[in-house]
């Protein structure tokens, strides 16, 4: 998988400079910023009025993203998806279940990530990979999947659709994340008026602005305490190691002399003392493996030219990484913070 | 509306499917036999598969079951085989480039699981190629090969599925989520294309190895770390990580967690379970399996020295010593590299003659540079090596 779209098209020299002044402690980044500090980003939501949510992002480097969330009422047993018996069939065999598969927490399934990136094709490992990751964060705590429960018979399926507008300069994780936190934070689903018990159809209130918030900005009371851990959906960080220095939101130049580049997904947590919640890691393979200067340099290295490393990363770097992420007044909070403003 | 014939009912039907006839309580649900540490046993085989240029076997021990006459409880299995390509040259449309491309490619069989899978990779089949890709990359010593490619194919021939098929036939499936089961068979998948590149000759820094663990719950018991789950096992699995180890390096190319990891060390008190702690024990399993692995490729090499005959009469004759000598010399040559040391790279002045050797017996030449191959990940030592091939 090619994590950039373009190999990298600066000379090994450039490299080295710039691999040099990274690793430097205290690092220097070439457009001056802190090792934890993001570039500015435009944003605005609820922009396209077919869809249940929407959400544009444009970062400074004019990467531009827009994601649109659909939402369609479906029935939990029927024809199975998956899995040929579900609950239905088994109350056909006599056999009463005391809970449904859709009274317990919903299904994976449930939520759909398409992602689609001009001039890659739908099937680029690429484009399945960064699905795959973004649905993995929004499904893991199973509090998205909860919600989407209407009642025993009935759920609701979330089509979430990503579409990067720019061609990919950087790695375009961060931004597709992002931009999908907005829109799921934007969405609203028809309020129901009838059918909420056991299998009724259900009838949803045709007045839109009677429609309920997927993630509610005030959580209800009555069950504060167990919703408030999935009261917002979680974000993607790109992270990337230089040396023993760790930075966040790297731009193009500085992804093509990364160590280790590291996507961590972070949600915010329960009570407001503790750290954030993780729910999944993934490491990605740095681009500089693909530069041409990985094999120039190969035989020997020169003064003044760069070479990528070969092997890994140690399991310390990966550990600072992640506790950057999730610590308590972390980037990861801070970003969720900066977030919380758009809506 | 056709009205010649005799129509469907309108609507369209479901195809019937019919419950179970024990109920799920009835079955003794599979537990795990073995200790939290334990990791199950490991059958691996190097060079299977003939026209491939490297190629290996893995499957993972399926206990025996003391219900095994129904169908609906049998413990899953995983069975794996992979086959290393190249490396050969790129197409000439191909656009140039500097070093090896690896493009790996993981595929279930149809009949891998109980629910059939189509020919053409879904995505989750995809997400695995491209984990193991990284897991790989990190590892290629790939500028050795510009303008060359290398196809790294792995066929799940019988692959674990997440839940019990009882479990499902009634219902209660707790809200459980799918893919813990692509967990283990990805473990699975890096430490078999590890034992196959190395049948391929490819020079690597070091095997890479898959190792799991994983955070589960029963449902009367507090929070456990176990390593090399099995998704049916376990009641409730809170959270799982899979890594690609360099033990010699202490590396990881590779890491993929998910589930919920931070809230899950809620309430121990005693036992940390953290995303440090987890990765740890994912170490832990990688290392167990590394054995293993060591051991295959060790099998696989020696059977291969084994299948080359040697005319030590006619490398005396080249060499101007006794045809005696000449053995001796590649047995000691052997042994020392057998040893594993890694200082035990042959002296200068053992290696001069086994490269003049070369020219009259290459076969035995190819043969014991695989074992060095493994043993001795020394980039300067291999760069000599990759020559030969």
């Amino acid at each position: 998988m090619a994590p950039t779209a373009q190999p990298t098209i600066l000379s090994p020299s450039e490299l080295s400079y710039l691999y040099t002044s990274l690793s430097l402690n205290p690092p220097i980044r070439p457009d001056a910023r802190s090792p934890t500090s993001f570039r500015p980003l435009v944003a605005e939501t609820d922009l396209l009025p077919t869809a249940n949510g929407s959400a544009r992002l444009c970062f400074a480097d004019g990467t531009e993203a827009i994601v649109g969330v659909k939402g369609e009422v479906e029935r939990t047993g029927g024809v199975g998806k998956q899995i040929g018996i579900r609950e239905d069939d088994v109350e056909m065999g006599g056999i009463e279940g005391e809970e449904g598969t859709g009274g317990a927490g919903g299904e994976d399934w449930w939520v759909e990530v398409t992602v689609d990136m001009p001039g890659q094709r739908d099937d680029d490992a690429m484009v399945v990979f960064l699905a795959q990751m973004i649905h993995e964060g929004l499904v893991a705590d199973g509090g998205l999947r909860a919600r989407l429960v209407i009642n025993r018979r009935w759920h609701w399926r979330l089509y979430i659709d990503i579409l990067l507008l720019s061609p990919p300069h950087t790695y375009p994780l961060p931004l597709l994340s992002l931009t999908a936190h907005l829109a799921l934070l934007s969405t609203c689903l028809p309020a129901p008026v009838a059918g909420l018990e056991k299998d009724d159809d259900p009838i949803f209130n045709d007045d839109w602005d009677a429609a309920i918030p997927l993630y509610p900005s005030t959580p209800p009371s009555s069950k504060a305490k167990a919703n408030l851990s999935a009261a917002r959906p979680p974000i993607t960080l790109l992270v990337i190691s230089v040396g023993d220095n760790i930075f966040f939101d790297p731009s193009h130049a500085e992804l093509a002399v990364a160590d280790a580049v590291v996507a961590v997904t972070v949600a915010s947590s329960p009570s407001s003392t503790d750290d954030l919640n993780l729910l999944a890691v993934r490491t990605i393979d740095p681009p500089s493996r693909l530069s041409s200067s990985a094999a120039e340099m190969g035989q020997a290295v020169e003064e003044g030219a760069w070479k990528p490393k070969k092997g890994g990363m140690s399991r310390t770097v990966l550990r600072k990484m992640v506790g950057m992420c999730v610590a308590r007044g972390g980037v990861g909070e801070e970003v969720l913070g900066g977030l919380e403003g758009f809506t | 509306m056709d009205r010649r014939r005799v129509n469907g009912p309108p609507g369209g039907t479901t195809p019937p499917c019919y419950a179970s006839t024990s109920s799920g309580k009835t079955h003794p649900s599979s537990k795990r036999t073995r200790g939290a540490n334990e990791i199950r046993k490991i059958f691996l085989k190097t060079g299977l598969t003939p026209s491939a240029s490297g190629s290996a076997y893995f499957e993972l021990e399926t206990p025996p079951t003391n219900h095994s006459n129904s169908l609906t409880n049998r413990t899953p299995a995983l069975k794996l085989t992979c086959t290393v390509h190249g490396p050969r040259p790129l197409p000439r449309s191909a656009p140039f480039s500097p070093q090896l491309l690896l493009s790996t490619r993981v595929k279930f069989a149809p009949f891998a699981a109980r629910q059939r899978r189509g020919y053409i990779p879904d995505s989750s089949e995809r997400d695995l190629a491209a984990h193991l890709e990284t897991a790989l990359r990190g590892v290629l010593i790939g500028e050795r090969w510009p303008k060359s490619g290398v196809d790294v194919v792995i066929t799940v021939l019988e692959g674990e599925e997440d839940c019990p098929w009882h479990a499902l036939a009634a219902g209660n499936q707790n809200g459980r989520t799918g893919g813990w089961g692509m967990m283990s068979i990805l473990s699975g998948c890096i430490t078999v294309a590890s034992a196959a590149l190395t049948d391929a000759g490819i020079d690597c820094v070091d095997v890479v190895i898959g190792g799991v663990a994983a955070i589960v719950r029963q449902p009367a018991a507090p929070a456990q770390l176990v390593l090399d789950p099995c998704p049916s096992d376990h009641e409730e699995i809170i959270a799982a990580c899979v890594i690609g180890y360099l033990q010699s390096r202490d590396e990881v190319t590779e890491t993929w967690a998910k589930g919920n990891i931070t809230a899950s060390s809620d309430g121990m008190g005693t036992t940390p379970m953290g995303f440090d702690a987890l990765v740890d024990q994912a170490v832990e399993a990688a290392v167990a399996a590394r054995r293993v692995l060591v051991e295959a490729i060790r099998e696989g090499t020696e059977a291969k020295i084994q299948g080359s005959q040697i005319d030590f009469h006619a490398i005396g004759a080249a060499l101007n010593i006794k045809e005696n000598a000449a053995r001796m010399r590649f047995y000691r040559l052997r042994k020392a590299i057998e040893e594993g040391e890694p200082g035990a790279t042959p002296t200068k002045a053992a290696t001069t003659p086994t490269k003049r050797k070369k020219d009259q017996a290459n076969s035995d030449e190819g043969s014991a540079k695989k074992v060095k191959d493994e043993e001795v990940v020394d980039e300067a030592e291999g760069g000599e090596e990759g020559e030969g091939n």
